[in-house]
């Protein structure tokens, strides 16, 4: 092995790269450093090629800003995938890039320390401690009998992070749909690892989802229903990657297979679809307009990041906040934007409430049921978190 | 990658220095063979990108800028680069390689000597030696030629993919374009023909006078008598009018570089037949790129997909089945190629045509269509045994060029929808290149 772990994948994407630059018209972070995703690959092995320890590739790394931007950058969303006409892949290519920026330190532990979901504290579930918010009698498959004893669930439901975080009811709501609709159904309240992807800890998220996968397997659920396209692509390569036999379908699709009907009327705005950049095929998309009942080609769609992505708030929040800014820019003026993924909800509430505008602003899930996600206080109860008792607290779990 | 090379031992030849050679050579060496590579290669510079030939020519790339990797990169492959080196004979029985240079054993050999553009029906009638597009060689003379002061009018005949990348060059280059082709629509093979003729109606806008059922009949050189130096060319068509060009440019598809391979000593079908590793009907000569008919996913059949990405990952899997082989596993535990799907895109000047899967419409297949005034997207679906619809291939067509649109974004989740397939497919390589060529 040579000084940067991931060499390997540089050199076939370099293999493969033309070099024709249409990446770098597609996407705003490349356009802002102007390098080609193969001239990334390029710029890498040049620097371990240039340097005879990891000391000197770190510091030939650090030294080349323009790679250091756009691997920090990446929203991961696959936009210049979609538009290179090799289809040559981008994600991997910056997972892995972050792989290796992780190995040399060139990641700051303050911007990933918060974000370690297979640890016990995170934001996610340090937000839930503060604020008292508990599945645990919903993870029926582990309570008090045992595992083995509690092996009989059909179904698990997989809310994500962020939804079981900033909106419980909402997920106590879904949960007991599922079980309306006449099946066993248990909760997996996990990360299913994007943000430890993200940060550079790609084999530490694998493991974090094969546990989870582990967890599944013994709930005896053949099925894993998801609210969001990025946990379910996460999990449904856990499963493969296990040889496991458990199906991950969208929470759309399971509730149209179901004969689920939404317990609310859509709302009298023009809706406009957020197709999440994880939904590769568009299938999460068209699964939620055949349960909201509306046509996909009858209501607009907007592609691309929220700005969430690929964790660049932690590296450049104005960036973030200017993809944000675009995507929204995007939507006819007036409209209720619908997003796939939760943590896309969250980006634009975030934006919208600092930012004001026509648009109204909904998770895909809200428009199917009862519950509403109360932005405002999830923010205020975020603002609130760092300081006192909590504060001293969090500061001492999660840096 | 740090190679340490021992002096004896096998020695792996790769005939051809483009995108399949490449990648073989980058996987040998990253699956670990340390041994000896030798590239034959027929061309004096490094290895060029095809894709971007036509935009040296239209002056958007500098000649440069099309050759994907430098020196310094390839250098750290450790191969022994033979330039200039025309290969005139592969005997696969004797394990040996004539070329022009001298003989050459070997222990695997990987064929990876790409296409050739062919000429075929351009009329035999004219001394004129009409522009084509493949090598950098052809593109410096093809530029050279349409960027003469009295350049102005070009006749581009044919109606591919490459066709419609030089005729976008020449646009480019600010030129009169006519575009002639024997079929009556543009995008052979790749386009239905609604999406065709919107993507014709793209060409229109841009001033392209189209001659489509078409083919040339004749090409005199006529001398301007008001300049020594200016010779025209008066083409006269199968509809029997006459028009003068400055230039003629012919890109009748592509003919493999399989010359020195002797007559029977592989399975052949239109190319050189394969396996799911890129095995040959001979175990130690593989096959990469437009010289391999490996297996095409949608139909399940062995077709040449040559496309850049196709290249890429062939010559990758031929390299690391090889180092597997070398390295005493015979089991080849190294990933294979299951197949391909083939996809295109295209963009000429403001219009975009965005291709994937088949465009074979049968009795169980039917064509949804979406129209909007920017864009017409075709899927065809195919009724499966259980009576679920599978897409099997699109069209898309738009009229705008703009990445990361959201056109592009709608092709690559068509695509998607499409390698969906891929996973059901049986993952396990085939071993025996003879099964169901076209």
């Amino acid at each position: 092995m040579g000084l940067l772990e991931c060499s390997k994948v540089y050199w076939e994407f370099t293999g493969q790269c033309t070099q024709c630059g249409h990446c770098t018209k597609a996407c705003a972070s490349l356009s802002a450093t102007d390098m080609t995703l193969g001239g990334i690959a390029k710029a890498l092995l040049r620097a371990e090629r240039n340097a005879g320890s990891v000391k000197e590739l770190r510091a030939r790394i650090v030294e080349d800003t323009r790679l250091v931007q756009a691997v920090r950058s990446c929203f991961l969303c696959d936009l210049c995938t979609n538009t290179c006409f090799a289809h040559n892949d981008a994600n991997g290519l910056v997972y892995h890039a972050r792989v290796d920026f992780q190995n040399l330190a060139l990641i700051p532990s303050d911007t990933w320390l918060s974000l370690q979901v297979d640890q016990e504290w995170d934001i996610f579930t340090a937000y839930r401690s503060v604020y008292n918010i508990d599945f645990s009698d919903l993870r029926r498959h582990m309570l008090a009998d045992g595992p083995k004893a509690q092996a009989g669930f059909d179904l698990a439901f997989f809310p994500g992070c962020s939804l079981a975080a900033y909106a419980p009811e909402l997920t106590r709501e879904i949960f007991a749909s599922l079980e309306e609709l006449g099946r066993e159904v248990t909760l997996i309240d996990r990360c299913c690892g994007s943000p430890l992807k993200n940060a550079g800890f790609f084999n530490r998220a694998e493991a974090l989802c094969n546990h989870i996968a582990e967890e599944i397997l013994g709930t005896g659920a053949t099925k894993l229903v998801c609210v969001c396209p990025g946990c379910a692509n996460n999990m449904e390569t856990a499963f493969v990657r296990n040889n496991l036999q458990i199906e991950t379908i969208s929470l759309s699709a399971f509730l149209t297979e179901s004969g689920f009907i939404p317990k609310r009327d859509l709302p009298d705005a023009p809706l406009c679809l957020s197709r999440s950049c994880q939904d590769h095929d568009g299938s999460y998309l068209e699964e939620t307009c055949s349960v909201l009942g509306i046509d996909s080609f009858a209501c607009s769609v907007f592609e691309g990041c929220c700005g969430a992505g690929g964790s660049v708030a932690t590296f450049d929040h104005k960036h973030q906040s200017q993809q944000t800014e675009r995507k929204l820019q995007s939507v006819p003026k007036g409209s209720t934007v619908v997003s796939m993924c939760p943590t896309c909800t969250y980006t634009y509430a975030l934006y919208l409430s600092n930012n004001r505008r026509d648009e109204i602003n909904k998770h895909y899930t809200e428009l199917l049921f009862e519950s509403q996600i109360d932005w405002d206080t999830v923010f205020d109860r975020f603002g609130c978190m760092w300081t006192g008792e909590t504060g001293a607290w969090l500061a001492h779990v999660l840096t | 990658m740090t190679i340490r090379r021992s002096s004896t031992g096998p020695v792996v030849a790769i005939i051809g220095y483009g995108v399949a050679g490449v990648n073989t050579l980058i996987a040998l060496r990253g699956a670990g063979y340390q041994g000896k590579i030798r590239v034959f290669s027929d061309i004096d510079t490094l290895p060029y990108s095809p894709i971007l030939t036509s935009y040296y020519v239209g002056g958007e790339k500098t000649f440069e800028e099309c050759f994907p990797w430098c020196l310094e990169e390839l250098g750290a492959l450790d191969a022994e680069v033979m330039n200039s080196c025309r290969v005139v004979e592969l005997d696969p029985e004797k394990h040996v390689i004539r070329t022009t240079e001298g003989i050459y054993t070997y222990t695997k050999c990987v064929i990876a000597s790409g296409a050739t553009p062919m000429n075929c029906s351009f009329t035999d009638a004219s001394e004129y030696e009409p522009l084509v597009l493949r090598t950098m060689k052809d593109a410096a003379r093809m530029k050279a030629a349409i960027t003469k002061p009295d350049c102005e009018r070009v006749l581009v005949s044919g109606a591919s993919m490459v066709a419609l990348k030089a005729l976008e060059a020449c646009l480019n280059q600010g030129l009169k374009c006519t575009l002639v082709g024997m079929s009556s629509h543009v995008l052979d093979f790749n386009a239905l023909p609604k999406a065709a003729m919107r993507f014709e109606k793209g060409l229109r806008n841009e001033g392209v006078q189209l001659r489509l059922g078409q083919v040339i009949k004749a090409v005199k050189e006529k001398v301007n008598p008001n300049s020594l130096t200016r010779r025209r060319l008066e083409v006269t068509f199968s509809s029997g009018e006459t028009e003068v060009f400055d230039e003629i440019i012919v890109a009748h598809g592509m003919r493999c570089n399989l010359d020195f391979v002797q007559n029977g000593s592989f399975e052949m079908g239109e190319a050189l037949l394969v396996d799911g590793f890129m095995r040959t009907s001979d175990p130690d000569v593989y096959a990469a790129g437009d010289v391999a008919q490996a297996t095409e996913l949608i139909s399940g059949k062995k077709r040449i997909v040559g496309n850049w990405k196709n290249a890429a990952v062939q010559g990758a899997c031929a390299g690391r089945a090889i180092a597997s082989e070398l390295a005493g596993d015979r089991l080849f535990t190294e990933k294979g190629f299951i197949g391909s799907i083939p996809t295109n895109t295209i963009a000429v000047k403001d219009t975009l045509f965005n291709s994937a899967g088949t465009m074979e419409v049968t009795s169980r297949r039917y064509v949804r269509e979406y129209e909007d005034d920017d864009m017409l997207i075709l899927s065809i679906f195919q009724e499966e045994a259980d009576g679920t619809m599978r897409l099997v291939g699109f069209n898309l067509v738009c009229n705008e060029d703009i990445p990361g649109s959201k056109a592009y974004e709608t092709g690559a989740m068509l695509t998607q929808r499409i390698k969906r397939f891929e996973s059901s497919v049986d993952q396990t390589p085939h071993t025996s290149p003879l099964i169901q060529a076209d």
